[in-house]
């Protein structure tokens, strides 16, 4: 479970939440919606720990998140529209270095599945500068499938739909399920609602008071 | 799986990707390289055809050379990353950032500092350095490298997200590197009139030491604030 408590987020002199609480259950997807500018990024980049907290507690069960960034960090995914990616590289080499750099030593098999998982398999050896930006976000999104190799619980993931095609979707949507199965906990910012054909709570950012 | 992290690995990752980004379009390489050659062939042809007016100065032509060919590249070291959102991955990883920082310098240092060394001859040549100078000058820019690139990925990390942070950061980083220029010259110069350039070698390294300690957290301190805007 992780409890948010009393949260106040500052982007820049905007207060985007203010004394806000409230918590996510293990094993569930929350899906945040609102309209732009709402803070559904800024939420979750808080969360991740990009955005320090003006006030307030993260708690993942009765551990606050940022006392020890390190498990936090071993707990998480983040992918937001930025991707990460070099476009230098090729596909698999970022995932490739993606891993190495979290200290994760996976193997020349595993790698190929988790890009077979996004059906990106066939594009490996191309550069990122010559990948759509739909490719771009599957390559992106085949880092989700290592984590059922090691101990992640948490994906955050910021509009991960947007440039997929429907093909993409079916498969991300199978990855989410797996994930959950897993007890892993999925926070989703989306607008569009119809693409997932699982079981989500839904969190509107529109509806809080501020 | 094991859960078990290898600095090794790690460590080793980050130069692989900086070499296969930096060697792969070359062009940050090549523009180091071309931009010295021009900074030292300007100096040379300006002085004239006069051999003793070189050999005063050409000990601190070669070091201003590093130093103006070096600056133009290191605001891009991080700007890319930060660009592409590659520092969000970083920081969301279970490694810590000044650690990811310290790889990150140590790989640009090879990425400068390779190239250097192997057109190292040519500016021998152009400059007219006398022989007994090469390993000394081979340790110093190795040394006086490393404090550059430890300086400018501090200034790289002040200037992220900054428009015109290229103007800005010679003017940050400068007086941090003056140092470097003073000693890395003296070793030179001691040598010229044949005493033991050990003293300035060792002031050379304290320095280094000195960027390599403190590098790492300032420029992730610097980055946690240019990240959460």
């Amino acid at each position: 479970m992780l409890y948010l408590k009393d949260l106040t987020i500052k982007r820049g002199s905007k207060i985007v939440f203010y004394n806000w609480s409230t918590k996510f259950k293990n094993s569930q997807i929350t899906i945040i919606n609102g309209k732009n500018g709402a803070g559904k990024s800024t939420l979750l980049r808080a969360i991740a720990g990009l955005i320090p907290l003006e006030k307030g507690v993260i708690k993942n069960n009765s551990n606050e998140i940022f006392k020890d960034q390190i498990k936090w960090g071993e707990n998480l995914i983040f992918i937001d529209s930025k991707n990460g990616l070099s476009k230098d590289l090729t596909v698999y080499e970022n995932l490739k270095i993606w891993s190495e750099m979290r200290g994760w030593n996976v193997g020349d098999n595993d790698l190929q599945k988790a890009l077979s998982s996004v059906d990106i398999i066939n594009y490996k050896k191309v550069y990122i500068s010559q990948c759509s930006e739909g490719l771009k976000k599957r390559a992106a999104l085949s880092r989700l499938y290592l984590s059922f190799l090691f101990d992640v619980k948490f994906w955050l993931l910021d509009e991960p739909t947007n440039e997929l095609d429907k093909k993409s979707i079916i498969l991300f949507n199978k990855l989410i399920q797996r994930f959950i199965e897993n007890k892993g906990t999925v926070l989703l910012a989306c607008h569009s609602l119809k693409l997932f054909d699982f079981k989500y709570e839904l969190l509107n950012l529109d509806l809080l008071k501020k | 799986m094991s859960s078990k992290y290898s600095f090794y690995q790690i460590f080793n990752s980050h130069i692989k990707r900086e070499f296969l980004i930096n060697f792969r379009s070359l062009i940050d390489v090549i523009s180091i390289i071309s931009f010295m050659i021009l900074i030292i062939t300007l100096f040379v042809l300006g002085i004239g055809p006069f051999q003793e007016k070189l050999g005063l100065v050409s000990n601190s032509i070669f070091w201003i050379g590093l130093i103006l060919a070096i600056i133009p590249s290191l605001e891009k070291t991080l700007q890319r990353d930060y660009d592409n959102g590659w520092l969000d991955q970083t920081i969301t990883s279970p490694i810590s950032l000044e650690f990811i920082l310290l790889s990150k310098s140590i790989a640009y240092w090879l990425i400068i500092i390779i190239p250097l060394l192997i057109s190292l001859p040519f500016f021998i040549i152009l400059l007219n350095i006398s022989l007994k100078l090469i390993p000394w000058l081979f340790i110093s820019i190795l040394i006086g490298g490393l404090s550059i690139s430890l300086v400018g990925i501090i200034g790289s990390a002040l200037t992220l997200g900054a428009k015109r942070g290229n103007i800005l950061l010679p003017i940050l980083i400068i007086p941090f590197i003056i140092p470097i220029l003073i000693f890395g010259v003296g070793v030179s110069e001691t040598i010229s009139v044949n005493e033991s350039p050990i003293g300035n070698l060792f002031l050379l390294i304290g320095f280094t030491l000195i960027y390599l300690v403190i590098s790492p957290f300032i420029s992730a301190f610097l980055i946690r604030i240019a990240i959460s805007r």
